[in-house]
C-alpha cells in the first residue's frame, strides 16, 4: 500500500546486484577460478616435492618457502617463452586445444563441492557430467596431438585414445557403484549421503582401488604414462606445444590433478564434511591433499607398462573387478 | 606381411632416449620393427689421429679421454700395450692397484647403467636411487685419486698413486654399504612385477646370434655365453685373484641387468681380495720414452665389453698408428638383431640394454658403397667443401 512501483524495483534492484556479484566472486574468486588456481599450483608442488623425496631428492627449493612458488614461477617463464605454432599443424584446433584442455577440468571442478557440501554448481546427473566430460578431455588431447602433425605427437594421442579404451569403462563402472549406495546422481548427494552413513571407501574398498588406478591412466602417470612417455615420445602429444600453449596445459594438467583428487575426496572419502569445529573447506583440502600424495606414491612405485600390457591387464583383471564390484553392491554389499 | 603399410621412423641422431648422437631408421610394420639400419659416424672426434700426433705420455691423458665412464679401462688398455712394446712389466703392487681401480669403476659404471635402464623404462624412483648409492664409488674415487671421474691412476710402467693402508678400511667400508644395497636392487629387478614385464623376454639375442654376431661383454654373457677378457686372457693382477664370470642364460634384456648386478657384486668380493692380498713394493718403474719398433694388440674388459687397443711403433717417441676398437662397436650388429621383431615401445630400452657409448665408438671413413671405393680427405679438402654451404 504505501510502497510505490519504484521503490520496490530499486530493492528487487539492490538484493538481485548483491547477489549477482556475490555469485560472480563465488564462481570467479573463491571457492571458484582464481581459488582453483592457487589450488592446481600448490598442489602441483605437493607432488613434485612429495615426489622428490620418495626418490630421495630436495624437489623444488628456491622460489619462496621450500620452493613452493615455484610451479607459479615456471607457468609465468613459459608465458614469457615464444609461442611457436608449426607450419603443418591445423592452426584453428592448435591454438583451441590448450584453451579446452584448461576450462574443461575447470568447469569440471565447479560440480565438485569444495566450502560446504552443496557444490557452486549441482544439479542432479552432474555425476554423469563429470564422467562425460573425461572423455571430452581426452578428445581434446587426442586433437590437440593430431593437429600438431609430428610422429611424435600423432603417436601419444593415439595412444591416449586407446588408453582410454582401456580404463573409461572400469571407472565409469565403479563409479556408479558410489551412486548406486547414495541413490542420487549427483555428487554433492554422494557427499551428503556419506556424512549421513559411512565414507565410501569403507563400503566399497575395492571400488576405491580401481577408481585410483584409472585415475592414473586419466593423468598419464606412471605406470600408464605412455601418451606422454618421455624416452619413446619425447614429450608425446604436447611434444609440439611451447610457450603461452604449453603453459595453459600444464595448468590444466594440474587443475587435473586437482579434479582427481577432488573427484576421490568427494566419492570416496567423506567429501567436504564438518568435523565439530573444523569447517568443511580444511577437512576437504586436507584429504585432496592426501589423495594427490597418493597419486604420487604410486607413480614413484612402477615401471611405465607398455601400450598392449595396459591394454590387457585393463580388460583381463580391472574390468571383472569393477564388474564384481558392482555385483558385490547389488548383492546389498556396500551400500 | 603386408609390405603397403611398413613406414620408416628414423631414431635419432637427437633423441631423448639416446644420450649421444646416433641415427637408427627403423622399418616399423604396426607396432612391429621389421628391419633396423644404424648410422654410426655423428660422434667421430678424430681420436686415432690425435694419438699420432702425441708422445706416448701425452697420450695416457688422451686415452682417459676415450670414453667418460670407463676412463680407467682405456688407459689401462693404452699403458698395456706400450709396456708391451717396452717389453716391460709392471711391480705386482701396481697390478693390483690397477685391479682395485678397475673393478671400482666397472661398479660405478654398471650402476650409472642400471639406473638409465630404470629410467627407460619410466622407473625414476630406482634411477634415483641407483645414481645416489653410486655417489659412493665416486667418493672412493675421490679420495684415493683426487678426481671422481678421469683418475689418472695408470702410467706406463705401473700407477701414479699408491692406495695407502689408511685408505682401505674406507673402501671397505664403502662396500659393505654397497654390497647391501646392491643385493636389494637385485631384488627389486628380479620381484618388481612392471620390471619384469617390460624386460622379460624383451630384445632377445640366442646365444648363436650372439657369437656370430661379436656381442662382447655382459650383453654377451647374458646370453649364457661364457666369455670375459678378465679370465681368458689374464692382464693386471687377475691371474692371481679368484672370481667367477657372471652369465645368464635367459638372453633378454632381465638378464642383462642381472648380470651387471650380480657382477658388481662379483667386484666388491674382487676389490676386497685385492686390498687384502696387496704385496708391499714400488708401483711404477721408469721407461724410456721412445718405444722400439713393434707392433701390439692389447685387449682389457672393460665394463661394457672387450676392449681392443693396437699400436704401432717406429722407434720414436710417438705411435706410428692407433686403433681403439671400443665395445659398444661389437655389440651395434648384435643389437639390431635384437630390436628386430621387438614393439616399437621396447626401442629405448633394448637400445640402452648394450649399455651403448656411441662418443667412443665413432670413427669415420669416406666409403662410396656403390663402387666399393674407399678415400681420404685432408683437412683443406674438408674446409673447402663444407664451406660452400
Amino acid at each position: 500500500m504505501g510502497l510505490d512501483y519504484a521503490t520496490v524495483k530499486e530493492e528487487i534492484c539492490k538484493k538481485m546486484t548483491v547477489e549477482t556479484i556475490v555469485s560472480m566472486l563465488k564462481i570467479l574468486v573463491f571457492p571458484g577460478a582464481i581459488f582453483l588456481f592457487v589450488l592446481a599450483f600448490f598442489y602441483e608442488w605437493v607432488d613434485r616435492k612429495f615426489f622428490a623425496r620418495v626418490q630421495n631428492r630436495y624437489g623444488p627449493l628456491y622460489t619462496g618457502p621450500s620452493g613452493v612458488l615455484q610451479p607459479l614461477a615456471d607457468f609465468l617463464k613459459l608465458l614469457s617463452k615464444e609461442d611457436i605454432t608449426p607450419r603443418a599443424s591445423d592452426k584453428l584446433m592448435f591454438i583451441l586445444a590448450p584453451i579446452f584442455f584448461l576450462a574443461l577440468p575447470l568447469t569440471m571442478l565447479f560440480v565438485i563441492p569444495i566450502l560446504s557440501q552443496t557444490s557452486l554448481v549441482a544439479f542432479e546427473g552432474d555425476f554423469i557430467f563429470i564422467l562425460f566430460a573425461f572423455t571430452l578431455i581426452i578428445m581434446t588431447i587426442f586433437l590437440a596431438g593430431w593437429s600438431s602433425i609430428n610422429r611424435f605427437s600423432t603417436i601419444g594421442s593415439m595412444r591416449a585414445v586407446l588408453q582410454m579404451l582401456g580404463y573409461e569403462i572400469p571407472m565409469g563402472l565403479v563409479t556408479v557403484g558410489t551412486a548406486i549406495a547414495a541413490k542420487s546422481l549427483s555428487i554433492s548427494r554422494i557427499v551428503e549421503w556419506q556424512s549421513l552413513n559411512f565414507w565410501l571407501i569403507l563400503l566399497q574398498p575395492l571400488g576405491f582401488a580401481i577408481f585410483t588406478i584409472c585415475l592414473l591412466a586419466e593423468l598419464h602417470l606412471v605406470p600408464f604414462d605412455l601418451p606422454e612417455a618421455e624416452t619413446e615420445i619425447v614429450a608425446g602429444w604436447r611434444t609440439e606445444f611451447s610457450g603461452r600453449k604449453l603453459a595453459l596445459l600444464r595448468l590444466g594438467k594440474d587443475l587435473e590433478l586437482v579434479l582427481a583428487s577432488a573427484l576421490i575426496t568427494s566419492l570416496y572419502l567423506g567429501g567436504a564434511q564438518q568435523f565439530w569445529l573444523i569447517p568443511p573447506i580444511v577437512t576437504f583440502l586436507v584429504k585432496t591433499t592426501f589423495a594427490v600424495m597418493l597419486l604420487t606414491l604410486l607413480r614413484a612405485a612402477f615401471a611405465r607398462f607398455r601400450i598392449d600390457q595396459m591394454l590387457s591387464g585393463m580388460w583381463k583383471y580391472l574390468l571383472p573387478l569393477a564388474t564384481l564390484q558392482i555385483i558385490l553392491i547389488q548383492l546389498g554389499l556396500g551400500r | 606381411m603386408s609390405h603397403g603399410s611398413i613406414i620408416k621412423v628414423p631414431f635419432g641422431p637427437q633423441h631423448p632416449a639416446l644420450k649421444e648422437p646416433e641415427n637408427f631408421l627403423f622399418e616399423v610394420d604396426g607396432e612391429i620393427v621389421v628391419d633396423v639400419k644404424p648410422r654410426l659416424g655423428y660422434n667421430h672426434r678424430g681420436i686415432e689421429k690425435a694419438f699420432e700426433l702425441r708422445t706416448y705420455i701425452q697420450n695416457i691423458y688422451l686415452a682417459e679421454r676415450i670414453c667418460g665412464i670407463c676412463s680407467d679401462a682405456h688407459t689401462t688398455c693404452y699403458t698395456q700395450a706400450i709396456e708391451e712394446l717396452l717389453n716391460l712389466e709392471p711391480p705386482p703392487r701396481a697390478r693390483y692397484i690397477r685391479v682395485i681401480i678397475a673393478e671400482l669403476e666397472r661398479i660405478h659404471s654398471h650402476a650409472l647403467w642400471v639406473g638409465i635402464a630404470a629410467h627407460e623404462i619410466g622407473f625414476d624412483t630406482l634411477f634415483m636411487y641407483v645414481w645416489r648409492d653410486r655417489e659412493t664409488v665416486l667418493d672412493l674415487f675421490e679420495m684415493i685419486s683426487g678426481n671422481r671421474i678421469h683418475y689418472a691412476m695408470n702410467t706406463i710402467g705401473g700407477v701414479r698413486r699408491d692406495i695407502h693402508a689408511a685408505m682401505v678400511p674406507k673402501i671397505i667400508k664403502g662396500l659393505d654399504f654397497l654390497e647391501e644395497r646392491l643385493k636389494y636392487y637385485l631384488n627389486v629387478a628380479q620381484t618388481e612385477q612392471t620390471i619384469l614385464k617390460r624386460t622379460a623376454g624383451v630384445g632377445i639375442l640366442k646365444p648363436k646370434d650372439a657369437v656370430d654376431l661379436c656381442a662382447v661383454g655382459p650383453t654377451l654373457r647374458a646370453s649364457g655365453v661364457n666369455n670375459d677378457v678378465r679370465a681368458d686372457d689374464p692382464y693386471a693382477a687377475y691371474d692371481e685373484i679368484p672370481f667367477n664370470v657372471i652369465t645368464h642364460s635367459g638372453c633378454d634384456v632381465l638378464s642383462r641387468i642381472l648380470v651387471r648386478c650380480e657382477e658388481m657384486l662379483e667386484s666388491i668380493k674382487i676389490i676386497r681380495y685385492a686390498s687384502d692380498s696387496m704385496p708391499e713394493g714400488i708401483i711404477r718403474v721408469q721407461v724410456p720414452t721412445k718405444v722400439p719398433q713393434g707392433e701390439v694388440v692389447s685387449r682389457v674388459e672393460a665394463p661394457r665389453g672387450e676392449l681392443i687397443h693396437y699400436a704401432k711403433s717406429n722407434e720414436t717417441t710417438k705411435p706410428e698408428r692407433y686403433k681403439v676398437r671400443s665395445p659398444t662397436l661389437g655389440n651395434i650388429p648384435a643389437l639390431c638383431k635384437m630390436l628386430l621383431g621387438g614393439y616399437v615401445a621396447d626401442i629405448p630400452i633394448v637400445l640402452a640394454g648394450i649399455d651403448p657409448c656411441f662418443a667412443c665408438m665413432d670413427r669415420m671413413a669416406f666409403v662410396d658403397t656403390k663402387k666399393t671405393k674407399k678415400w681420404v680427405w685432408t683437412m683443406q679438402q674438408l674446409r673447402r667443401k663444407y664451406a660452400k654451404k
